[in-house]
C-alpha cells in the first residue's frame, strides 16, 4: 500500500487554511457516521489514496487488484456481508508490523476503517466507476424548504441547492447587475463591458433583460475568440515545433480560425468532435472539415528526430512512437478525459485500460503525421478538383483495362483539332546525341541509346560535367536539362547526394563552330525556368554567374525534374549543330546530378513557356500521318492527350492553401515522408522500441461497455477508416465519458472549477464529481439540445447559482471553505489574454479584425540553425500587431511571451485543462512595467482627455471604462490628487494594476 | 451535516506539508497566492519551520543551493575526462560496433583523442589538456564516469537531462527545487538561468521551463550583457512621465485603492497576497542590480575568472554572477555554455582537434575560479556545483576528425557540500562507446541532487493530466558512492 506524503510539516502562517482543512475533515467523518456508506464517495477514495499503488491493475501485489470488483470481492479478502472473515479489515487494523496494511506510512484512521467495515457489512456494494456508467437523465430533486424551492430558476439550481440544504447551507443572494454583467462579459467574450453596455443593461426594464444580455454576448463574434482560446489550451496549440529545431509553422492558424468559427456557429458538439479527428474523411470536400484536423497536429513535433537524423536510426523510431503518443494523449485527454497515456509502458495502474488498448489507439494514427496538407478553401474548387482527380484515375484505369475505349469520337475529334493547330502551339524537343560526356571529378558518364547519362563510379565532393553533343537542327533556340530518377541512386535520385538532391551552380552553353580549331561561341541564357525550385535555390541561380549560388530540388527528390534554358541568340548552322555544355556542380557534399538527358529545340522562345510538353514517344507518333497510325499508337496518343488535358485543367484551378494538420497527405521533406500504408504498430514492452511485442490492432477502450471497443477495421484497412471509427466511437451519444467531459469543462470555465476537479482525468485517481447527478443532467441535456453549447451557456448563466454574489459568509466558510458546494460565486483572477485584451479595449486601441495569419509580437531574425531568434523586448510597442486580440498572437513554443507567461499563459508544450493562477513579484513587475501596458496607459489617458475637459470627468470616465461604475469619494480624491501631480497616464497605469480590475467578483 | 467528497488528489490532512499545500492550492483556489507570497514573504520561515531538517523536505539537507554548469551540445567524454588507451591502439581501424548509423552519419574509423591525457591530484584522475585549470581541482570533484542518455538527439536529450522527459513541457530541476523548497530570500528570484551570451541553447527556454508547475517556479532569465538584464525590472526608459517620486507615490495610491477593495472582501487572501507582491517587486528592484554589479569585485577576483580575456570573459562573468547570486540566497543558478545551432557549442561534429579546445578554453579557467572562490568563501559548505551535458560523443570519426552524438556514455561531475572529492563512480567500455560498469542516468543525477537538498525524489510530485509527475519519472537512484 502506498506511503502517504509527508505530513509532518505545518505552516503556522496558513492557519486559516489549516483550520478549514481540519474542519472539513472532521465534518466529513461525522457525516459518514450518520449516513449510509457510498462506495464512490466513501470507499473508493480510501482505496485510491492508500492501496492502489501496490494493489492497482498493473501487476497487483498478491494478485489483489482493488480497481476491479471481480478481483477484490471474495477469496477471503472482502466477503460481502461478512466483516469477520474479510481479511482486509484484519490487515488494516492489526498491530503485527509484518502484516499491517499499508505496510508503510500512517495507519488508516478509525473513521476510515469504520467506513470499510460498514461497507462490507452492508454487502460491499461495488458499482461501476461513475465515469463509465451509462448516461441517464436523473430526476431533478426538490429542496425541502419553500424558500429554497423559490430560489431555483433552473434545474441546475435544484441540484445545487438540494446539496446545500443537506449540508445545512444557504445559497448567497443575487449579485447586483453590474457585477453580473462584468462576470458574464468576461466569461463569454473575455472582455469587460463598455460604459454604454453597462448603461443599457442597468437601465433595461425588461423582465428578460438578463436573457437578452446573455444572447447578445453569445451572438458577439468575440465569444468565439474567447472560447477558441480555451480550446487551444486543452489541445496545446502553438505555432512552432517546440523541440531543438523550433521551426515556425506558418500554416497552423487556419485551425485556430476553425475553432473560432465553430464556436460562433454553435456547431453541434458531436460534429465538432468528429471533424477534429476525421473531418477529412467525413467530408473531404468541405474545407472546414479538413482544417479541423489541425487538432491532431496541435502539439509539438520533434523535427530533428523525425526529419533530420538517419531514417534507419533507433532515435527515429522512438520519435515516431512519442509523436503518436502525443496525438493519442491529446485525443483521449481532450475528448474523453481519460489518461490512456499512463498505459504506454504497462497496463494502466489504476484504470481498466490495458497496454494493448493504448497501442490500439496508436494504431488508429498509424499513418498520421504532422505536416502541411493542401486544401481548397473554396468548396466548389474542391469539388472540381475531386472530379478531375477522379477522371484522371478513371482514365488510367481504362487505359489499363480497356484501352481501346479511350478512342471515343470525342477524343478523336479533340485530338484532330489540337493537332491541326499543333505547329503553332507545340514545342518538340530533340535529344542531343552525346559524343562525349566527361566528369572532371572522376565519375563515369556513359550515355545510353536514349541519350540519357547515368553518373556512376566514385562520387566526388564537387564535379563539373562537360558534354559535347550534336543535333540535326539548323537552329537551336533553347536547351532542356531533364533530371531523371534511377534505382541505383540514393533516394532514387535524381541527385547523387544521400538525400537525392543536387546543386547546379552554373550551366554554360557553347556552340562549337569549328571542332578542329576549337572555336566556340557562348550561348547566353535568359529567363530560365524549371518545374521545381528548392526554397532559396531557384533555377536563376544556375545562370547568375555567381558560383556560390545554385539550383536545387530538395525536398522534391525521388522524382524527375526539368529545367529549360532559352538562349538570348539562337545557335544557327548550315548543317548539324554541335554544342558543348558545362554543368558546374561545385557546392560540395556530393550534391551532383545522378541521371540526366539534354535536349534542344528550334521552337520560338515564347512558345516554350506556354506549350504542352510532348514526350518523345508521342512526338514520334505525331510524326506518323494520321491514317498510318497503328491502334496502339492511337491509344498512346489519346492516353497522353486526355491526361495532359486533365492535368492542365487541374493546373488552372486556383492555388491550394496549406493547413498544418494530422495527415498522411503531404509533400515529402527529406526523409520525412508520408507513409503509403499505415505503419505497423507494436505493443512495446515497458514502452521500449527495442522490445516490440505483438502487433496492435486499431481499437477503443473496453471500459466504456456501452459501446463496442473493437472497430470493425482490420490492420490492412486504409488509415482514414481507423480515424473515422474512433471519431464515431467518441462522438456516439452512448459514450458517457465524452459528454460528461465537455459539460464539466464548460462548467469549469464559468465557476473556476469543474464539478469534477480533474478535468482531464475521470479515472480512479481523478476526483469524483461533487454533484454527479447534475453532471449527468447537464450531459444528457446537452445531447437533447442537439449538442448546442450555446444552449448550455444559456442554462448555466440563467441559473441562480451562477448569479450569486461572491462575498464570503463566515458560517458557510466554516462548513465548506473550498466552496465545493457552491454556496457563493467564486471570485476569479483574469487570465493573461483577458487582462491584455481588456487593456486594449478600455484604451480604445483594440483592433477588432478577426482571423488570418497570426501576428508576431516580437522581432524574428535568422538564428544559428533552424530556430529563429525571437526578441520581445525590442519589439516596437506601436506596431499594429500589438493591437490585435491575444488569441491572434503567434505562439512560439520555446520562447513564449514573458509578459503572458508571468500571468500563467501556457506555452503549448503540455495540455492545459486548467491554468494555474499565480500572483508573484515578477508578475507585478510585468503588469507595472511592460512596455505595452505603459503605452496603453498613455493611450487611455489621451482617450479620456479627448472625451472630458476636466480631470474630474476624466477620472470618472476612467472608472466607468475599467470598473463600469463611478469612483466613490474615498477613491476619487486620492486618484485626482495623484493625477494632478504626476499626470493622468501615471494614474491610469496604477488603475490598470488594481485588484478590482484583475479580479472578477 | 455536510457530505463533502474530497477528490483523492486533494489529500485531507490534519497537518499540511508544503507539497500538499502546493498541490491542493495549485488545483484549487486561493492558495497559490499565499504560497508564493505569504511563504516568500516569510522566506526564512519556510526554512525555519524545517530547521530540524536543515531546510530539507524529507530528511536532513546537506545542500541549500546549487550552481549547475550545463555544456550544451554534448561534451566528448573520450577527449576530456574518460581516458581510453584502446583508442590509441585501434586508431584508424574500422571496428564493428554493431551500429549501422549514428545520429547524423555513418560510423567512421576509430579515432584516438588528439589531446594529451595526464593523471592529476592525489586521486590520480585522468584529464586531457583541454581542461588544465579544472584538472587542478580533481580532488574536489566526484565523477560519474558512465552516464547514459536515452536519446542521441539534442532536443530530446537536453529535455531529458533538464526535466527527466524526452518531450517538452515538463518542469526542470530548478523549477522543482523552487516548488519543493521555496526561496531563501525575498530579494531575488529563487531560480535564475544565465544563458550563453551568444544565444539560447537547444530547446531555447524550454530547457528551463516550469512546465505545469505554477509560474512562480519558472526561471528568471538574466542576460547581464543586455541593456535590460532582467525584463520589466524598471519602467521603459521612454516613459518620461515616470520617475522615482511618481513611482513611490503611485505605489502608495495603488496600495490605498487595493486596501479599500480588500476591506469589503476580507476573506480572500489572494487580494492581500497581490498587495504584497508589489512590495516584493520593489525589493527585487533594489536588490537585483546590486547582485549583478561586478565592479564590487576586486581586480584579482575578476582576473581569476578570466574577465580580462576575450575568450573567457563571457562565461567567466556569468560564473562570477552565479557566485554573487548564490551568496545572496538564490536557490538554483544554471549557467550555460554553448548556443543552439551548429557551432559555438560542444557539438563538435567536424573538427574535434580545433572545435573542442576552442569551447573548452572559454569555460576551463572560469570553472576553476568558481570552485576556488566558492571554497575560499566557505560557500561550498552548503552549495553544490554540478557540471553536465546532454550526451557524449562517438569513439569513431564523423568526416575526417569530428565525432557524432553518443547517448551511450558521458561524464558528469559534482563538487561541494556532501560530495566525496576525488571519487569516481562507473566505467565505460574500453572504447568509451557504452557504459560498462555502474551505469548512471540523468535520473540518478537528479535523484542525488534532490537527496543532498533533503528531498526524496520519489515524493516530490505534482498531479498533472492523470499522473503524479516527478522529476525522475519512474526512475532514479541516489548515487551513494560519491557522497560523504
Amino acid at each position: 500500500m502506498p506511503r502517504r506524503p509527508d505530513r509532518s510539516l505545518l505552516y503556522v502562517c496558513l492557519s486559516w487554511l489549516f483550520v478549514a482543512a481540519q474542519l472539513t475533515d472532521a465534518d466529513d467523518a461525522g457525516s459518514r457516521a450518520a449516513a449510509s456508506v457510498d462506495f464512490e464517495r466513501d470507499v473508493r477514495p480510501i482505496f485510491s489514496s492508500r492501496c492502489l499503488k501496490c494493489h492497482g491493475s498493473d501487476e497487483p501485489k498478491g494478485d489483489l487488484d482493488l480497481t476491479r470488483r471481480d478481483s477484490a470481492l471474495g477469496a477471503g479478502v472482502i466477503e460481502p456481508g461478512l466483516p469477520a472473515v474479510s481479511s482486509l479489515l484484519e490487515r488494516v487494523t492489526t498491530d503485527d508490523e509484518e502484516l499491517r496494511m499499508p505496510p508503510e506510512g500512517e495507519r488508516l484512521s478509525s473513521a476510515e476503517v469504520d467506513i470499510l467495515r460498514r461497507w462490507i457489512t452492508a454487502g460491499a456494494n461495488w458499482p461501476k466507476h461513475w465515469a463509465y456508467r451509462p448516461l441517464t437523465l436523473p430526476d431533478v430533486p426538490l429542496p425541502q424548504s419553500d424558500k429554497l424551492r423559490q430560489w431555483c430558476r433552473t434545474p441546475i439550481d435544484n441540484f445545487i441547492v438540494s446539496r446545500l440544504e443537506t449540508a445545512g447551507l444557504e445559497p448567497s443572494p443575487q449579485a447586483d447587475r453590474l457585477t453580473l454583467l462584468r462576470r458574464a462579459s468576461f466569461d463569454l467574450r473575455g472582455l469587460p463591458p463598455t460604459p454604454d453596455e453597462v448603461d443599457a443593461f442597468l437601465n433595461d426594464p425588461s423582465p428578460v433583460a438578463w436573457q437578452d444580455c446573455i444572447d447578445r454576448l453569445l451572438d458577439s463574434p468575440q465569444y468565439g475568440e474567447r472560447w477558441a482560446r480555451h480550446w487551444m489550451d486543452l489541445v496545446h496549440f502553438a505555432e512552432t515545433h517546440g523541440h531543438d529545431q523550433d521551426r515556425p509553422r506558418e500554416h497552423a492558424w487556419p485551425y485556430r480560425d476553425y475553432l473560432i468559427q465553430s464556436f460562433n456557429a454553435d456547431k453541434p458538439y458531436a460534429q465538432f468532435v468528429r471533424e477534429q479527428i476525421a473531418g477529412d474523411i467525413l467530408d473531404p470536400l468541405n474545407p472546414d472539415a479538413i482544417v479541423a484536423t489541425g487538432f491532431l497536429a496541435a502539439g509539438p513535433w520533434d523535427e530533428s528526430s523525425l526529419r533530420d537524423i538517419r531514417e534507419d536510426s533507433l532515435d527515429r523510431e522512438i520519435g515516431r512512437y512519442l509523436d503518436r503518443d502525443d496525438i493519442v494523449t491529446t485525443v483521449m485527454s481532450t475528448f474523453a478525459s481519460t489518461s490512456v497515456h499512463c498505459a504506454r509502458c504497462h497496463d494502466h495502474k489504476f484504470d481498466p485500460i490495458s497496454q494493448d488498448e493504448y497501442y490500439g489507439l496508436q494504431a488508429v494514427f498509424a499513418a498520421t503525421d504532422k505536416a502541411n496538407r493542401k486544401y481548397d478553401p473554396d468548396p466548389t474548387v474542391a469539388r472540381r478538383r475531386a472530379e478531375l482527380t477522379e477522371s484522371l484515375a478513371a482514365l488510367e484505369q481504362q487505359f489499363q483495362s480497356a484501352p481501346t475505349e479511350l478512342l471515343t469520337d470525342e477524343a478523336r475529334q479533340a485530338i484532330a483539332l489540337w493537332e491541326q493547330n499543333l505547329d503553332k502551339e507545340a514545342v518538340r524537343w530533340r535529344p542531343l546525341t552525346v559524343e562525349k560526356a566527361v566528369s572532371q571529378g572522376g565519375a563515369t558518364l556513359p550515355p545510353d541509346d536514349q541519350q540519357t547519362v547515368l553518373a556512376s563510379g566514385p562520387r566526388p565532393d564537387k564535379d563539373v560535367y562537360v558534354v559535347t553533343a550534336t543535333v540535326d537542327l539548323k537552329q537551336v533556340t533553347a536547351l532542356r536539362l531533364e533530371l531523371l530518377t534511377h534505382p541505383d541512386l540514393p533516394m532514387q535520385g535524381p541527385g547523387r547526394q544521400d538525400n537525392g538532391n543536387l546543386h547546379l551552380n552554373e550551366i554554360r552553353c557553347f556552340q562549337v563552330l569549328d571542332p578542329d580549331a576549337g572555336t566556340t561561341r557562348e550561348l547566353r541564357v535568359v529567363e530560365p525556368f524549371a518545374d521545381f525550385n528548392q526554397q532559396g535555390w531557384a533555377i536563376t541561380a544556375a545562370v547568375d554567374g555567381n558560383p556560390n549560388t545554385a539550383w536545387g530540388i530538395f525536398p522534391a527528390v525521388s522524382k524527375p525534374h526539368e529545367a529549360v534554358f532559352p538562349f538570348q541568340q539562337p545557335a544557327t548552322s548550315a548543317g548539324d549543330t554541335r554544342l558543348r555544355i558545362e554543368l558546374q556542380q561545385i557546392h560540395g557534399g556530393g550534391h551532383l546530378i545522378g541521371h540526366f538527358r539534354l535536349s534542344v529545340t528550334d521552337s520560338s522562345v515564347e512558345l516554350l513557356k506556354t506549350a504542352p510538353r510532348i514526350p518523345l514517344s508521342v512526338g514520334q507518333i505525331l510524326g506518323v500521318p494520321v491514317s498510318e497510325r497503328s491502334e496502339s499508337q492511337q491509344i498512346e496518343l489519346a492516353h497522353w492527350f486526355l491526361r495532359d488535358r486533365l492535368q492542365r485543367q487541374l493546373a488552372d484551378l486556383p492555388a491550394q492553401q496549406l493547413v498544418y494538420s494530422g495527415t498522411s497527405q503531404f509533400d515529402p521533406d527529406g526523409s520525412f515522408k508520408p507513409t503509403p500504408a499505415p505503419r505497423t504498430i507494436h505493443v512495446l514492452q515497458r514502452g521500449l522500441v527495442t522490445q516490440p511485442q505483438e502487433q496492435a490492432t486499431p481499437q477503443a477502450l473496453s471500459c466504456v461497455d456501452t459501446l463496442p471497443a473493437d472497430f470493425d477495421v482490420t490492420v490492412t484497412a486504409p488509415e482514414g477508416e481507423r480515424r473515422l471509427a474512433l471519431a464515431n466511437w467518441l462522438a456516439d451519444e452512448h459514450n458517457p465519458l465524452v459528454w460528461r467531459s465537455i459539460v464539466n469543462r464548460i462548467w469549469q470555465y464559468h465557476f473556476g472549477r469543474g464539478l469534477v476537479t480533474t478535468p482531464n482525468d475521470f479515472g480512479l485517481m481523478g476526483a469524483s464529481p461533487s454533484h454527479p447527478e447534475l453532471l449527468d443532467w447537464l450531459a444528457v441535456t446537452l445531447q437533447q439540445r442537439g449538442g448546442s453549447l450555446k444552449e448550455l451557456y444559456r442554462l448555466i448563466l440563467s441559473s441562480a447559482v451562477y448569479q450569486q454574489q461572491s462575498a464570503s459568509r463566515p458560517e458557510a466558510l466554516q462548513v465548506d471553505a473550498d466552496n465545493r458546494l457552491l454556496w457563493r460565486m467564486t471570485r476569479r483572477r483574469l487570465d493573461a489574454e483577458s487582462y491584455r485584451d481588456a487593456l486594449l479595449l478600455v484604451s480604445g486601441t483594440l483592433d477588432p479584425t478577426m482571423g488570418g495569419p497570426s501576428v508576431r509580437q516580437f522581432i524574428q531574425s535568422p538564428g544559428a540553425h533552424v530556430t529563429p531568434n525571437v526578441d520581445y523586448q525590442n519589439f516596437n510597442v506601436d506596431d499594429p500587431a500589438n493591437y490585435r486580440r491575444s488569441v491572434y498572437r503567434f505562439l512560439f513554443r520555446t520562447v513564449p511571451d514573458p509578459f503572458m507567461e508571468a500571468i500563467d499563459c501556457p506555452d503549448g508544450s503540455q495540455l492545459t485543462p486548467k491554468r494555474n493562477v499565480s500572483l508573484t513579484a515578477l508578475q507585478a513587475l510585468a503588469t507595472l512595467n511592460d512596455k505595452l501596458v505603459v503605452r496603453l496607459s498613455e493611450k487611455f489617458a489621451a482617450r479620456l482627455t479627448a472625451a472630458q475637459p476636466e480631470l474630474d470627468g476624466q477620472i470618472d470616465l476612467a472608472y466607468r471604462h475599467l470598473f463600469g461604475r463611478l469612483p466613490r469619494p474615498e477613491e476619487r480624491q486620492p486618484v485626482i490628487a495623484y493625477a494632478q501631480q504626476y499626470g493622468l497616464a501615471n494614474a491610469c497605469r496604477f488603475l490598470f494594476n488594481t485588484n478590482e480590475f484583475l479580479f472578477v467578483d | 451535516m455536510p457530505t463533502i467528497s474530497h477528490p483523492p488528489n486533494e489529500p485531507r490532512h490534519t497537518t499540511i506539508s508544503r507539497r500538499d499545500l502546493l498541490q491542493r492550492t495549485g488545483q484549487g483556489f486561493g492558495g497559490l497566492a499565499l504560497l508564493d507570497l505569504l511563504l516568500r514573504s516569510e522566506a526564512g520561515s519556510a526554512e525555519t519551520s524545517r530547521a530540524g531538517l536543515n531546510g530539507g523536505l524529507h530528511h536532513r539537507a546537506k545542500v541549500k543551493r546549487v550552481v549547475q554548469l550545463f555544456m550544451n551540445g554534448g561534451v566528448s567524454q573520450v577527449d576530456t575526462f574518460d581516458y581510453k588507451p584502446e583508442l590509441e591502439r585501434q586508431h584508424g581501424k574500422k571496428v564493428d560496433f554493431g551500429l549501422k548509423a549514428a545520429a547524423t552519419s555513418t560510423p567512421g574509423a576509430v579515432m584516438k583523442s588528439p589531446f594529451v591525457f595526464k593523471q592529476h591530484g592525489e586521486c590520480g584522475r585522468w584529464v586531457s589538456d583541454v581542461f588544465p585549470h579544472v584538472a587542478k581541482h580533481v580532488d574536489d570533484l566526484a565523477f560519474l564516469m558512465a552516464m547514459r542518455s536515452k536519446s542521441n538527439v539534442h532536443g530530446p536529450a537536453s529535455y531529458l537531462q533538464n526535466t527527466g522527459f524526452l518531450n517538452p513541457g515538463f518542469p526542470c530541476l530548478g523549477a522543482w527545487l523552487s516548488y519543493g523548497l521555496g526561496s531563501l530570500t525575498d530579494n531575488l528570484p529563487s531560480f535564475v538561468v544565465l544563458p550563453d551570451p551568444h544565444g539560447l541553447p537547444y530547446n531555447n527556454t524550454g530547457n528551463f521551463s516550469a512546465g505545469f508547475l505554477p509560474a512562480a517556479n519558472a526561471a528568471t532569465i538574466i542576460k547581464p550583457a543586455s541593456p535590460e538584464p532582467i525584463p520589466n525590472l524598471r519602467p521603459p526608459a521612454t516613459a518620461q512621465q515616470i520617475n522615482a517620486v511618481s513611482e513611490s507615490a503611485g505605489l502608495a495610491l495603488l496600495r490605498t485603492l487595493n486596501q479599500q477593495h480588500r476591506d469589503q472582501r476580507s476573506d480572500d487572501l489572494r487580494l492581500e497576497a497581490r498587495i504584497r507582491s508589489f512590495e516584493l517587486a520593489a525589493k527585487m528592484q533594489s536588490s537585483a542590480p546590486e547582485a549583478l554589479d561586478l565592479s564590487q569585485e576586486t581586480q584579482q577576483t575578476q582576473h581569476s575568472y578570466g574577465l580580462d580575456q576575450e575568450s573567457t570573459a563571457p562565461f567567466g562573468k556569468n560564473c562570477l554572477i552565479a557566485r554573487r547570486l548564490i551568496e545572496r540566497g538564490v536557490r538554483f543558478v544554471q549557467v550555460w555554455s554553448g548556443t543552439g545551432g551548429a557551432s559555438k557549442n560542444w557539438d563538435n561534429h567536424t573538427d574535434i582537434p580545433n572545435e573542442l579546445p576552442f569551447i573548452a578554453g572559454q569555460v576551463d579557467q572560469p570553472i576553476a575560479a568558481l570552485l576556488q572562490d566558492m571554497q575560499q568563501r566557505g560557500l561550498l559548505e552548503d552549495t553544490l556545483i554540478v557540471w553536465t551535458t546532454e550526451f557524449g560523443r562517438m569513439p569513431f570519426t564523423q568526416g575526417a576528425t569530428g565525432r557524432d552524438h553518443n547517448g551511450g556514455t558521458v561524464v558528469s561531475w559534482l563538487a561541494g557540500a556532501g560530495i566525496r572529492g576525488g571519487s569516481a563512480y562507473g566505467r565505460s567500455d574500453e572504447f568509451g562507446y557504452q557504459t560498462a560498469v555502474d551505469e548512471t542516468t540523468g535520473y540518478d543525477l537528479h535523484a542525488t541532487i534532490l537527496h543532498l537538498l533533503g528531498i526524496d525524489h520519489t515524493r516530490l510530485t505534482w498531479h498533472h493530466n492523470g499522473l503524479d509527475r516527478r522529476l525522475t519519472d519512474v526512475h532514479g537512484h541516489v548515487v551513494d558512492a560519491i557522497l560523504t
